[in-house]
């Protein structure tokens, strides 16, 4: 091999002809890319950006006449005189109250029902695939489950009440207050098995030698819990608190299908109103602003958990 | 779930009336004469009635060899949302059928080609066979949009024994009679009737009346208003149920809860569903579509919403009606003609006959006079069917029926008074139509 071809080796080998057929051509690795970043861009960066598109427009389809209004339909959100301010904001406080209650109940309930299926009982199978099992069923097959069973008239929980302790019905489907109940208990119902099952496999990463030592030190069982299973699980439960919270502030279906939103739009999810100001109200540029504005708060809640989970993660590895 | 499924006898024998009418029918009536077509049909009838449609739409096309109809049937939410995309985008189905709530929207936004009369003359389309308040349905400013093909109403179904029990043997067909009859079927847990002392309202044993939050129930507010000769809406399409005419419906059926403790406050659709059932109310106003729950049962009956206003019979109506979404520049007119011809053969009184099997009321009086329906239950109401109207007319459906639900609610669960509750109601749902006002026609 003569030194000219030996050095056209080396340079292509650091830098190959966009034609190349090998890996030195330097499209390679965007070309890795390609198949993700298509999908990407067709189904999430081009419908967020039409989204805005809409949002800034008097969207009207049939027209084909779509003038540009700037910012009014976010403005709209905050004119207190409008439909959709006294409604965005109070469906968005409906939503806030369900994910402040139910997520303390989804990552405990959890937890608990962890620590008691990773023991060595009987029938351990059995029972993580019992509290499991709910979470396969659609939101219509779970949410009339939970409707029947607070019905106001002949609903389980009523006739337990009346029956068995002569207590006086309670109206759960139409009473402001009580109506979150049968969501609450549903939802923690439907979907705890899936945070359990996180948490038997952060379970199953804790050494067991941290319990021997514990226990040659006279740990009891809580003491064990307090000062190893429990900070050991920390990362865990903020990827499951973080996750948690953003699935809460996408209630939709249980309260759409438990109670309708009511009683007076009391369970209405914010979620849930931008579909009827979309398609009930015929309005999608407006939906679509009040839909950016929830993302908007979403993100920057997302954005302080995110923060606060790699303060957590950093500390805990000083700490080991 | 507006038309209630039925049992598979009835099916069957639906299927038998179907070949039947096939065999009669072999020479085709259709008024299309142009050369072989095909046309696309989109509807929601995806119950127990998919079938039946499905077995017509073959009838159809076998008896009409130069017109091939292709029919989907899918949920009839995604229709809504679809119907303008599609019809901007040129795909639109030659012939959707659309509901009574969303008629007047998609007629309004433009979606929709009207049916001249001459073209409803040309495919032999007589509205006068239909009851004319459910073929206005599909009207809009003097001009005809759609051919009603399925209806449902709200009647009231009530509990002869209950009723006969508390001494009440004729169901009530005035206000004043309703109430008498309600008053005198209501005893509290103690045995005590409404105004007696002690009377005990919030623990009631048997009670007069079903009342109830969500929509349907809501209904039966509409009914009352049109009863009384007020409206929805005003002549220029802006809510208007707040009319003295309007309060004073509302106000009497909140007072059956409030006042006169014959009916449960707070309860909902199941709620009373459940407790009719158990026997202990004696009438239960809802669509007739629960028909098939009661209709074997000899203490169960049905009749005609009762005057509980002072103007005229009226009760609310849900309706499907076959229309012609917009079409590009240029759109086959053969398959215009065939779809019109598609249109009337399937309102024809034969196939509306087959079609009552799925639980539907005859959209015609030459059905609801057929012989089929004597002695059955629900040809009780059959003499007013002309007094069933939708709530349609007004473009803005979201925007007046959203805040009139809410302000039922607000006023049946007692959280506000009934005229603050539908002034607010009105408000509401003016200031929603002031900002869309510009996209409709």
């Amino acid at each position: 091999m003569s030194a000219a071809s030996s050095a056209r080796v080396t340079r292509r080998s650091q830098r190959g002809s966009l034609l190349a057929l090998n890996e030195t051509n330097p499209l390679v690795p965007y070309l890795f890319l390609l198949p993700h970043a298509v999908f990407f861009l067709v189904f999430i960066v081009y419908p967020v950006a039409f989204g805005f598109y809409v949002s800034v427009h008097q969207w009207d389809l049939l027209s084909g006449n779509s003038p540009f209004v700037g910012l009014k339909y976010y403005a709209q959100i905050f004119d207190p005189s409008s439909p959709q301010s006294q409604f965005f904001w109070r469906t968005l406080l409906n939503t806030a109250f369900f994910t402040v209650v139910s997520v303390p109940l989804l990552v405990g309930t959890a937890l608990g029902l962890a620590l008691l299926v990773y023991r060595p009982i009987f029938g351990q199978n059995i029972f993580r695939a019992i509290f499991f099992m709910p979470g396969i069923l659609s939101v219509s097959v779970m949410g009339i489950l939970w409707r029947w069973m607070f019905d106001n008239q002949s609903g389980l929980i009523n006739v337990i009440r009346e029956q068995f302790f002569g207590q006086a019905v309670i109206q759960f489907l139409t009473t402001e207050g009580w109506a979150w109940v049968p969501i609450i208990v549903g939802t923690v119902w439907w979907t705890i098995g899936f945070n359990m099952t996180l948490y038997l496999a952060a379970l199953g990463g804790i050494s067991q030698s941290y319990y021997e030592a514990a226990q040659l030190d006279g740990a009891g069982p809580w003491a064990q819990f307090r000062f190893i299973t429990f900070p050991l699980l920390s990362p865990t439960t903020l990827f499951i608190a973080v996750t948690t919270v953003l699935a809460s502030f996408q209630l939709f279906g249980q309260s759409l299908v438990i109670t309708g939103g009511g009683p007076t739009r009391s369970t209405q999810s914010v979620i849930q109103y931008i579909t009827e100001e979309a398609f009930g109200n015929n309005q999608q540029s407006s939906a679509a602003a009040m839909a950016f504005l929830f993302g908007a708060l979403m993100l920057i809640f997302t954005g302080f958990q995110f923060r606060l989970m790699a303060k957590d993660l950093r500390s805990s590895g000083k700490d080991g | 779930m507006k038309v209630n499924l039925s049992t598979s006898v009835k099916l069957a024998l639906a299927f038998g009336v179907i070949g039947i009418a096939a065999v009669g029918l072999a020479q085709s009536t259709s008024t299309y004469k142009g050369p072989k077509v095909e046309i696309t049909y989109l509807h929601g009838f995806t119950g127990a009635d998919r079938p039946v449609m499905e077995q017509l739409v073959k009838s159809f096309n076998d008896q009409n060899p130069n017109i091939v109809v292709k029919a989907t049937a899918q949920p009839w939410g995604t229709t809504w949302n679809q119907i303008e995309p599609l019809v901007a985008s040129g795909r639109a189905p030659d012939v959707a059928v659309i509901n009574e709530d969303q008629v007047t929207r998609f007629i309004a936004r433009g979606a929709l080609t009207e049916i001249t009369p001459s073209a409803l003359r040309a495919a032999g389309i007589d509205k006068n066979r239909f009851f004319k308040p459910l073929f206005a349905t599909a009207d809009y400013k003097g001009k005809s949009y759609g051919v009603p093909v399925s209806s449902v109403a709200y009647v009231m179904f009530y509990n002869k024994d209950l009723l006969k029990k508390n001494g009440i043997t004729a169901a009530p067909k005035t206000r004043a009679e309703l109430l008498t009859a309600a008053r005198a079927c209501t005893t509290d847990k103690a045995g005590k009737k409404a105004g007696e002392a002690g009377f005990d309202g919030k623990n009631l044993e048997t009670w007069g009346i079903s009342l109830y939050n969500n929509w349907v129930g809501s209904r039966l507010a509409y009914s009352a208003i049109l009863q009384n000769g007020g409206s929805l809406t005003d002549k220029d399409n802006n809510a208007a149920f707040n009319s003295p005419a309007a309060v004073d419906a509302v106000q009497f059926l909140v007072d059956l809860v409030q006042k006169e403790n014959v009916a449960r406050g707070n309860s909902t659709e199941e709620a009373e569903l459940a407790a009719f059932s158990q026997g202990k109310v004696c009438m239960f106003p809802s669509g007739q579509w629960y028909l098939d729950r009661f209709e074997k049962n000899p203490s169960y009956a049905l009749t005609f919403l009762p005057r509980i206003g002072t103007k005229q019979d009226a009760t609310w109506g849900g309706s499907s009606h076959l229309t012609l979404p917009k079409q590009p520049a240029g759109y086959d007119r053969n398959k215009r003609s065939a779809a019109l011809a598609f249109i009337n053969w399937m309102t024809l009184p034969a196939q509306n006959l087959t079609w009552t099997s799925t639980g539907s009321l005859p959209v015609m009086k030459a059905v609801a006079d057929d012989k089929k329906f004597d002695g059955q239950v629900i040809s009780g109401i059959f003499d007013k069917l002309g007094s069933v109207y939708a709530t349609s007319g007004f473009p803005w459906g979201g925007q007046v029926l959203g805040p009139f639900d809410a302000a039922w609610e607000r006023a049946y669960l007692g959280k506000q008074e009934v005229k603050a509750s539908l002034d607010q109601g009105v408000d509401e749902a003016n200031k929603q139509i002031a900002q869309v006002r510009s996209q409709f026609k």
